[in-house]
């Protein structure tokens, strides 16, 4: 299952590039440097579902203390912390030549660092804690404590005045992106997501191997 | 507005060294594991059947003498 999960993540990857630099067109207004988009946005929606995923089975661990929800929710929010580097990187990259800065504290920007940090503090946490079971349950509750501020950077460009665009299309109404946009966006996210399942379901298989080493 | 090429490249260029970073660790750390619970699972009298780690060749189990 992971192995094909794998493979076809890849395919996925090579039919995201080909749709990302060679279907979808120059943008008008940005010119090409655009094209960051199609690795920028899909990483935060992956690291997105990774948290919400890590938030699920947090829960269900503080519920049931069941040591599979455990290893899920670290794969996870581990998997999702990574994304959200990717993320918050191309973001960077991507502001320098379109807003004249690589970083400034906005609110979207700003709220995006604070769960990237959150989370950073939940692996950290985890390597800090000697009883695994302790450790697993204070990183349940910050992993939750931190998912729920998710919303917070959703909503930012809506509640404050930012640099950072309202976003295209996780929002109420029809998306005013032109379709080819569009699909190659959403094809990239498939992309990106089954990379990110195939990293979820290696991570736990690890956590697995290393519990069963310290057994 | 210029295209921009260079910074679009450095984008996917970091995209893919940390993504791909993270697979090789993975693999890496799967690999490790595999072999230290292989090790840890088989009991002292298999264990010494496996190649040693410095290639010396080993003599079988049933020819081995006990310590005095």
């Amino acid at each position: 299952m992971t192995t094909v999960l794998g493979w076809l993540a890849g395919l996925g990857l090579v039919a995201g590039l080909v749709m990302g630099f060679g279907v979808a067109p120059r943008e008008v207004t940005q010119g090409n440097v655009q094209r960051i988009m199609y690795v920028h946005v899909p990483a935060v929606w992956v690291a997105y579902l990774a948290f919400g995923v890590g938030f699920v089975a947090s829960l269900v661990y503080l519920a049931r203390r069941r040591p599979g929800a455990d290893r899920l929710a670290h794969a996870a929010c581990e998997v999702g912390t990574l994304f959200l580097g990717v993320n918050i990187a191309t973001g960077a990259i991507w502001g320098k030549p379109t807003w004249g800065t690589w970083w400034t504290w906005d609110a979207r920007l700003t709220s995006v660092a604070v769960v990237f940090v959150m989370f950073l503090a939940y692996l950290l946490l985890r390597g800090a804690i000697d009883d695994h079971e302790r450790g697993a349950r204070y990183a349940a509750v910050l992993g939750i404590v931190a998912s729920l501020n998710i919303p917070l950077v959703h909503f930012s460009v809506y509640w404050w005045r930012t640099l950072h665009q309202p976003p295209s299309l996780l929002k109420p109404g029809s998306s005013t992106m032109p379709p080819v946009i569009l699909i190659a966006l959403l094809v990239n996210f498939v992309a990106l997501a089954l990379l990110g399942a195939y990293f979820v379901a290696r991570r736990a298989r690890v956590l697995a191997a290393e519990e069963e080493a310290l057994a | 507005m210029a295209d921009n090429w260079g910074y679009v490249a450095v984008a996917y260029a970091v995209a893919v060294v940390v993504l791909g970073g993270y697979w090789r660790r993975l693999i890496r750390r799967e690999r490790e594991l595999a072999i230290l619970n292989a090790g840890v699972r088989n009991d002292g009298m298999s264990r010494s059947q496996q190649p040693s780690e410095t290639a010396h060749p080993r003599s079988e189990p049933g020819k081995r003498h006990s310590l005095p």
